[in-house]
This record gives structure tokens, C-alpha cells and sequence, in this order.
């Protein structure tokens, strides 16, 4: 068998409208599309989402704290381009999640991340990370409602909640079950 | 409303939770058997969906009926026999290939939607309210099997083939969710559920584009579609699996 995987997203989720985007986890998907929703799917059972992105996992360039004044990388960030917008995210704690702080503009993902350390120097980082605007599928304002509002009205029981261990107990007990 | 429209709405609201019903239990036979894990976990919300729109009506139902709500969509779920079900035929089918389920779910979507839609203006306050909580699940869902279609029909040759082979033997049992629904007429007259006939215009007006868009050949419709007293044999099997555990313990409390 051929690596029939599908190509990664990271998932990120706005809980309220004026708070940054986070980093959820990733998905699997043939495409953005296909992203967005399989993101919806396993996410959206936290509820209050706003809004969702999905970012091709290979648009992301990452830099750990180690990483932060490594020649290797900051040689990149020399070359000519075209700018364009590159989301900065950052990780502050180990148990907290990468979220959105700021944009810079850059020819690079290189350039950007080294804007981006610069332009934010006031915090402690763990990792970084940046990609271009223009790889990110939004979900639509329009959306909202069909996407994230269903989850809302979902109860949230324990397991335990249920009976149904009990339950499936008596039934053997009385032998109404082949093991 | 008088007694005897009342049981004609409850009639009508069992036959579409009957749908949803069959089509939830099909869906969950994908779980953990699905392409991939996330859609594995895509289709098993969308059977949960689907389980939960036939609560609802079933609980409408029940209080049409003057039955407890609590307890009466249980009994209509887990203590008729398959006969005294009055789903579609297309919904009880087994599941056959990806292709054919997402076809499937796509084709019962398209038409959930304009029925939703002409619920949602229901002289019956309790069943337009819920009508508008399904539409919103519903229009996720057919967003979700729409993108399916479009990409299996314009996939590769074979999947292509399958939707092919999958809408060739749809088409015709997708035309039995517009054969009005006993006492639909009356129904329709007193404001409280949309005509068929309606929806099935919507149905085509938006299924056809999308299924020539994803490159695949609209059949004949075939014969005319059976009553929905009339039921297929894969009905009994699923029906009996479905009831199997609710029976080993008709007064259990799960």
C-alpha cells in the first residue's frame, strides 16, 4: 500500500469575536475545503467557536526558543521578494496553546519570523510560528450559525451518567447474552 | 386543530422521523469503518444529528397524539415491528460503497432542506420552532456531502464510475420522498406542512446542477415510487439489529 494519507491543516479556533485565533490541533484533508469542515467535525464540539481557520501544515515556519538565534535560518531571511502578510503565533507556556499576537509584512517566511522576534521582544517565547495570510481558509461570518451554533445545545454528560454498565451487568446476570 | 388533523400531523411527523431514523442507523454503521478518522467522526456527528431531528419529531408526534414525550419516541424507535415503519425505501438500503452513501445522504439532504424551509412557516408553533433547529444542522450537512459529491464525481474514472453506479440506482427510490404522505393534503391546506410537490421542484432545481456539475448523467426517474407502507427487505435486518439491546430490556433505563 502507497501512503494514502491526506495532506495536514493545523486548526485554529476563535472563541469570541475580539479575542486572538488559538491553535487547536490538526486535521487531515484532501484540500482547504475539505479542511474547514473536517476541522468543524472533530473541534466543534467546544463550543462558543466564531470563527475557524486551517492552515496547510508545510505554510508554517516554526522556530523554538533554541532555534531563536540560529545562523541557519537567518540566512534565508536575506533574500528579495515580494512582500506580503505573514500571521505571527506564539506558545508563552508549555501547557498553553500557540496563539495569534500580532502581523508583520515580509518577503519571506524567514524575514518574518525574524520581523516578528524583533517587533515582539517585550515576551517570553517558547516557539514561534508564521505563515502567509493568503494560506489561511476562513470560515465565513455567514457560517456561523450552521457551523458552531448546533454545539450549543448539546448536552455534556459524564459516562458515568448513563446506566448503561448496570444495565448490560443485569442483562448477563439473567443469561439474556451470549458472552 | 381538531383530533383528526392532529393525527394526520402526527402520521406525517412519525413517516419523516421514520426517515431520519433508518438513515442515522445506516450512517452509524460507517462508525469506525469510515475512509479516514476525521471523516469517521464527520458522518458519526451527522448520524447523531440525524438520530436527534427524529426525536424531535417523534416528541411532536407524542403530544399531538396526547402521548408522554419522554417516553413515546423510545417506543416508536425500539417496539414496532419493521412493517409498522413508514420510512423511505432509499434510507434503508445497505450502505454499498462511499460513494453510494454520500450520493444517499446527499440526495435525502437536498430534500430535508425545502421541506425544513416550508416547516420552518408552520401554523404548528412547536413544529416550526424545531424545524428551524434542523435546518441548521441540515444545511451543514448537505454543505458537507455536496463537497463529497462534487469531488468523488470529479475524481478519478473510477470514482466517477462509482457515483455513476450509485445515482443509476438511487434516482428512482429518491423519487419516493416527494409521493405525498397520507393526509398530506389536508396538511397542506391548514398551513401546517409544506406541499410535496414543491418540494420536489426545489429538490431538482438544486440537485441537477450540482450532479451535471460533478459531471454525472441524471437518469430516468423510472416507475412510479411505492407507498410508504411498502418496505424492502433490508428494512427487517437493520431494524432487528437496531432493537436488538432496547429488547433485551424493555424496562431497562439506559
Amino acid at each position: 500500500m502507497t501512503d494514502t494519507q491526506w495532506p495536514r491543516f493545523m486548526v485554529f479556533q476563535q472563541s469570541e469575536l475580539d479575542e486572538p485565533f488559538v491553535h487547536n490541533g490538526t486535521v487531515h484533508a484532501p484540500d482547504p475545503e475539505m479542511a474547514l469542515m473536517n476541522a468543524r467535525d472533530v473541534y466543534y464540539r467546544r463550543p462558543k467557536a466564531e470563527a475557524m481557520w486551517v492552515v496547510p501544515a508545510e505554510s508554517i515556519f516554526s522556530v523554538t526558543l533554541e532555534e531563536q538565534t540560529s545562523k541557519e535560518w537567518q540566512q534565508e531571511a536575506e533574500g528579495a521578494g515580494i512582500e506580503k502578510e505573514f500571521h505571527v503565533f506564539a506558545k508563552f507556556s508549555h501547557q498553553g496553546q500557540c496563539e495569534q499576537i500580532g502581523i508583520v509584512s515580509a518577503n519571506s517566511h524567514e524575514a518574518a519570523m525574524r520581523l516578528a522576534i524583533e517587533t515582539y521582544t517585550d515576551k517570553q517565547v517558547l516557539w514561534w510560528w508564521v505563515f502567509p495570510s493568503d494560506a489561511v481558509m476562513a470560515s465565513e461570518a455567514e457560517d456561523t450559525s450552521s457551523m458552531y451554533d448546533p454545539s450549543l445545545e448539546f448536552d455534556y454528560k459524564s459516562q458515568a451518567a448513563y446506566p448503561v454498565v448496570t444495565m448490560m451487568r443485569q442483562i448477563h446476570a439473567k443469561g439474556k447474552l451470549e458472552e | 386543530m381538531n383530533t383528526k388533523l392532529k393525527a394526520k400531523l402526527a402520521k406525517y411527523l412519525i413517516a419523516i422521523g421514520d426517515d431520519e431514523l433508518v438513515l442515522a442507523h445506516r450512517d452509524s454503521e460507517w462508525c469506525g469503518h469510515a475512509p479516514i478518522l476525521e471523516e469517521d467522526i464527520a458522518f458519526a456527528n451527522i448520524s447523531l444529528d440525524e438520530i436527534g431531528h427524529a426525536r424531535l419529531w417523534y416528541e411532536i408526534a407524542a403530544e399531538l397524539l396526547g402521548e408522554d414525550k419522554a417516553t413515546y419516541p423510545d417506543q416508536l424507535a425500539f417496539f414496532r415491528s419493521a412493517s409498522q415503519f413508514h420510512s423511505i425505501q432509499m434510507n434503508s438500503l445497505p450502505n454499498g460503497d462511499w460513494a453510494f452513501t454520500m450520493l444517499r445522504q446527499f440526495l435525502f439532504d437536498s430534500a430535508e432542506v425545502p421541506r425544513l424551509e416550508g416547516l420552518v412557516e408552520s401554523s404548528h408553533k412547536p413544529l416550526a420552532e424545531a424545524a428551524v433547529k434542523i435546518r441548521n444542522e441540515e444545511i451543514y450537512h448537505l454543505r458537507h456531502t455536496s463537497a463529497w459529491v462534487k469531488r468523488l464525481g470529479l475524481g478519478t474514472e473510477e470514482s466517477n464510475r462509482r457515483m455513476q453506479v450509485a445515482l443509476d440506482e438511487l434516482w428512482s427510490y429518491a423519487q419516493q420522498l416527494f409521493l405525498p404522505i397520507d393526509g398530506e393534503v389536508d396538511l397542506v391546506a391548514a398551513g401546517l406542512v409544506p406541499d410535496s410537490a414543491e418540494i420536489k421542484s426545489a429538490w431538482l432545481e438544486s440537485v441537477v446542477p450540482s450532479l451535471e456539475q460533478a459531471d454525472l448523467i441524471i437518469p430516468d426517474e423510472g416507475p412510479p415510487p411505492r407507498d410508504r407502507s411498502v418496505q424492502t427487505q433490508h428494512l427487517a435486518h437493520l431494524i432487528t439489529e437496531m432493537q436488538s439491546v432496547a429488547r433485551l430490556e424493555p424496562q431497562g433505563r439506559w
